[in-house]
């Protein structure tokens, strides 16, 4: 009875845990996601300030704290170098460089949480 | 979290396949699906607890995986002999009076001087010490003593013809030539090919068993000065 008991309880805290982990992770890159085309259309426009980065950057750095947790350290670090990039690009004024950071931006906000889905390719 | 855990189920279902497919000889005392779970524990645990930049999540998931895996096959083999035939095999005579039963040894991956240094551990050094000899399903070794066993002197048996191959290195502590061998061989009605398993000690004494055939106690005059 003890091991039934204990499997069952092994298996609801995975489940549990899987659910909450996957819906976390995509909220936060949706939203940061939206940052992310915000800033874009703004570069695009070439309106952005320094400022509006740092906005996201602070955003950013609000989110990793909790995501630290699940995502592996590397890829978090690749954000951060990518958004750091984008700062000094805006702050230069090199909009069409800046632009195709936050596309790489963009583009991983998107594709991370997709490492975290049930598929074959993830698996295997 | 949840590919984690499916990844750790497929491994541990593939090490379970082989491990059984390995045979009895890479288990030492337990099934081997417990054996699984102490050869991958460590490194789970170790992976994530030394390399900062991997989520602690990521251990624990796959340790909760491994934990499940071990419980349901727990409880699988608890069920009934046919799960734990399948789980974790079931025992193997490797002995019986008739003498040693090759086939099963192969079965488990197993050759004669394996059974020989089982037999060692166990405490018995001649393959006509026991009755019966039994590889259990966790590796170890069980044997029913012959009951006039102990009243024989015997010294430490080397094994010189294993499956029709003689064993050089025995022969020579033995100081038995291969024509002395052939010579003793044709005096029993048997060759080399014809001979399974054929054991000498220092004061001769032989086990010989051919194929098929119930093993003899037979004597051989080793040459003087031969100590062993």
């Amino acid at each position: 009875m003890k091991t039934v008991v204990s499997v069952i309880s092994a298996i609801i805290i995975l489940i549990a845990g899987a659910i909450v982990e996957n819906r976390f992770i995509k909220k936060q890159f949706d939203e940061l996601n939206y940052s992310f085309s915000i800033l874009y259309e703004k570069i695009d426009d070439e309106t952005a300030t320094e400022k509006d980065v740092y906005a996201v950057k602070e955003q950013w750095l609000n989110k990793k704290k909790s995501l630290h947790a699940f995502i592996p350290h590397n890829e978090i670090k690749e954000i951060d170098l990518w958004l750091f990039e984008t700062a000094v690009l805006v702050r230069d004024k090199e909009w069409t460089e800046a632009l195709s950071k936050v596309d790489v931006l963009i583009s991983l906000s998107k594709e991370i949480p997709k490492t975290f889905s049930l598929s074959v390719e993830n698996i295997f | 979290m949840a590919v984690i855990f499916i990844r750790t189920l497929i491994i541990y279902l593939t090490l379970t396949v082989v491990i059984r497919f390995l045979g009895k000889r890479q288990i030492g005392e337990m099934q081997p699906f417990e054996f699984i779970v102490t050869l991958i524990i460590a490194d789970l645990a170790c992976v994530p607890m030394s390399d900062v930049s991997i989520p602690l999540v990521y251990g624990i998931v796959s340790i909760l995986a491994l934990f499940i895996m071990h419980q349901l096959f727990f409880l699988l083999e608890r069920r009934g002999n046919f799960f734990k035939k399948i789980l974790s095999g079931k025992p193997s005579i490797v002995i019986d009076k008739d003498g040693v039963c090759i086939a099963e040894l192969k079965k488990n991956n197993l050759g004669v001087d394996d059974l020989i240094e089982s037999m060692r551990s166990q405490g018995y050094f001649s393959l006509d010490a026991v009755d019966y000899a039994i590889f259990e399903a966790n590796g170890k070794l069980s044997a029913l003593e012959r009951t006039d066993y102990k009243a024989e002197k015997t010294s430490i048996p080397l094994l010189l013809i294993n499956e029709g191959r003689i064993d050089k290195s025995n022969a020579d502590k033995l100081q038995i030539t291969e024509e002395m061998l052939k010579e003793f061989l044709e005096k029993n009605d048997c060759s080399l090919s014809k001979t399974e398993i054929m054991t000498v000690d220092g004061n001769g004494r032989v086990y010989f068993q051919k194929y098929k055939e119930k093993y003899k106690i037979l004597f051989f005059e080793l040459k003087e000065g031969v100590e062993f």
